[in-house]
């Protein structure tokens, strides 16, 4: 068989060219990744200066609040296999438009006249979600498994609701913070594990 | 409980806050750095306050976390450390701060007053707004485009400084009966303005408002009656045309067209003209202009390049009394006046029609030769106003080559129209 004939081993030593359609698919979700980490470095810091002062202010250092369902990447994250780690940047990527949704609802309300801003948390919501499907077709293309239990949307909204008495605007920003982080995390986390299975990535 | 001394609206103006995923944020009013628990809280959390007044504030520590104390606490506001002579205090787990003369609010958001604990992490937040109610908005005016629609714009009282976000809402209602309505289109023509589309009614009044509201208190103009038929404008006049008035020096040729939008509406048309020499910024109106379509202007400058534009002012639309709004100014267009040695008067005035174009020698030779040529020679296109055209681009790059000598630049009007010359006839 030639090895670009037939479905791929997902087991199978990276430096392995897949189909031409599937490599074309990669180097295309690659450089979508690429881009949107631009974007959500751009993102980061459009928000950090409408938030004001110590927020963007060199050594600020920001409470870390947990966030359901999403975490940043693990420290063995690189060490894992490329599809699990796939696997693990779609899952992340379809937790983020939500939260980025609520981060944007907010923002409306304390920066109503941020319109770049907000433009911005819109479209990293819907950047995420293409991100996420992008790779979870790559996923899908390598014959590997995708998704793995996820918080459900409902979930979380009525968990916002209940929340929604008692949330100062310090802890929002601080929160807003962290998901425009934890934002760039992943899509900068897919690029480089992208960045793998794209012809002429690393071994 | 300490706490500061806000308006009598500021509390009641507070919103009660949006959503906020619980499961995303287990931290509430008193984030920490790395493990999210509750390590304290500031008191007041996010109050509204009047420029100048005072905030007592209390950060206090929970008790049940091992090593709280507020001992080593300090305070910032927007990034800055807050002196210490401020803080003090108040018991083993709590630090009181004094603020006096507050400012205006660094940023829409909030300013951010900050407990931190002695290694400089963050224990609580809380966002302070300061600023001022607003005041009455003012000098509201209004226009509708050919009856079809309404547009307004207001001043904001205070210049619109308030510190706070103010939220404009443009009211509107039929005079004598109706509810009130809210225009929905806003930043339309800048800032402060508002464009209602469709569903206005004609030969009756209106009430016209802008209600202002802030977290500190809220503000109404005065209502402006008016009905749509008064405050008519239209598109500037289409298709101005300059052009020379034969080999007059000091005249050129004025031709518009009537704005055709508003050709059912029974009305009358009064036009102005402005005009200017190219390189300065001094326009000349020329407004006794009526109902004309045309118009020369005379006493200008030989030689001369000008610019010029005309506006539309549609009164008396379906007998109404009120004069309509000015349109906006036409595109400029651009012709120049024949060259001469002789210095014109420089003035300008519309003039009667009606005068011929001088014809010196010169242009009798010239008139000759065309004829031969139109006979003769396959340039049915040959004219006067082509000849005129290659006598303006001439002047025109004669002047710029002298300019060019003199101090290396030619300001140019942005957005002129020049006549296109061809590149030989």
């Amino acid at each position: 068989m030639s090895r670009r004939e037939g479905s791929l081993d997902p087991q199978a030593d990276s430096s392995v060219s897949p189909l031409p359609h599937l490599e074309a698919k990669i180097q295309q979700t690659h450089s979508l990744a690429r881009l949107l980490t631009k974007y959500a470095e751009q993102l980061l810091q459009e928000y950090v200066q409408h938030q004001g002062d110590p927020f963007g202010l060199p050594g600020f250092s920001p409470p870390r609040p947990p966030v359901a369902g999403l975490s940043a990447p693990a420290p063995g994250h690189a060490g894992l296999p490329v599809p699990e780690r796939l696997r693990l940047d779609a899952a992340a990527l379809a937790v983020l438009p939500p939260l980025l949704d609520v981060v944007r609802r907010r923002q409306a309300e304390l920066n109503p006249r941020a319109a770049r801003l907000l433009r911005r948390l819109e479209d990293a919501a819907r950047q995420a979600r293409a991100l996420g499907a992008a790779v979870e077709a790559v996923l899908g293309a390598l014959g590997a498994e995708t998704g793995g239990p996820r918080a459900e949307p409902a979930t979380a909204a009525a968990a916002a609701i209940a929340a929604a008495a008692t949330g100062g605007v310090f802890p929002a920003k601080v929160l807003g913070l962290r998901v425009c982080s934890l934002y760039l995390e992943w899509v900068s986390r897919t690029e480089a594990d992208l960045g793998q299975l794209a012809p002429g990535g690393p071994a | 409980m300490p706490a500061g001394s806000p308006g009598p609206a500021a509390q009641s103006a507070r919103r009660p806050p949006p959503l906020l995923p619980l499961l995303l944020f287990c931290v509430l009013g008193a984030p920490q750095a790395g493990s999210g628990a509750d390590t304290a809280v500031i008191s007041p959390q996010d109050p509204t306050l009047l420029i100048g007044s005072s905030l007592q504030a209390t950060c206090s520590v929970h008790g049940d976390t091992p090593g709280a104390t507020a001992e080593g606490l300090y305070w910032t506001l927007n990034g800055r450390r807050l002196p210490p002579e401020l803080s003090r205090m108040l018991n083993a787990s709590t630090l009181a701060l004094a603020l006096a003369n507050l400012n205006g609010s660094r940023q829409q958001s909030g300013d951010n007053l900050v407990c931190h604990a002695r290694d400089g992490s963050i224990l609580a937040g809380s966002c302070l707004y300061v600023g001022l109610p607003p005041e009455k908005p003012f000098n509201i005016s209004c226009w509708s485009k050919n009856m079809k629609d309404l547009t307004c714009r207001w001043t904001p009282g205070a210049h619109g400084e308030t510190f706070l976000h103010t939220n404009y809402s443009l009211k509107y209602k039929l005079r004598w009966y109706g509810q009130d309505n809210t225009c929905e289109e806003y930043h339309t023509v800048g800032p402060h303005s508002c464009h209602i589309p469709k569903d206005l009614a004609l030969f009756t009044p209106y009430e016209i408002w802008v209600e202002a509201t802030n977290r500190l208190g809220s503000a109404r103009s005065d209502v402006l009656t008016l009905d749509i038929l008064d405050v008519v404008t239209t598109d500037p006049p289409p298709d101005v045309h300059v052009s020379r008035v034969g080999g007059l020096e000091d005249q050129l040729s004025v031709r518009w067209v009537s704005p055709p939008a508003l050709k059912d509406f029974l009305f009358q048309a009064k036009y102005q003209i402005r005009y200017r020499v190219e390189d300065s910024v001094d326009w000349k109106v020329v407004d006794d202009v009526s109902n004309q379509t045309s118009c020369r202007l005379a006493g200008l400058k030989p030689g001369t390049v000008y610019f010029v534009q005309v506006r539309c002012n549609p009164f008396g639309i379906y007998g109404s009394k009120k004069a309509g709004i000015w349109s906006e100014w036409s595109h400029p267009t651009a012709a120049s006046t024949p060259r001469s040695e002789r210095p014109g008067p420089g003035g300008g005035a519309c003039e009667p029609r009606g005068s011929e174009p001088s014809s010196g020698p010169v242009r009798r030779e010239l008139k000759q030769f065309l004829g031969w040529l139109k006979k003769h020679a396959y340039c049915s296109n040959l004219s006067f106003r082509l000849y005129d055209q290659w006598r303006a681009w001439m002047q025109k790059s004669h002047k710029t080559r002298n300019q060019h000598r003199t101090r290396g630049s030619c300001p140019r009007a942005e957005g002129a129209r020049r006549e296109v010359l061809p590149d030989k006839l």
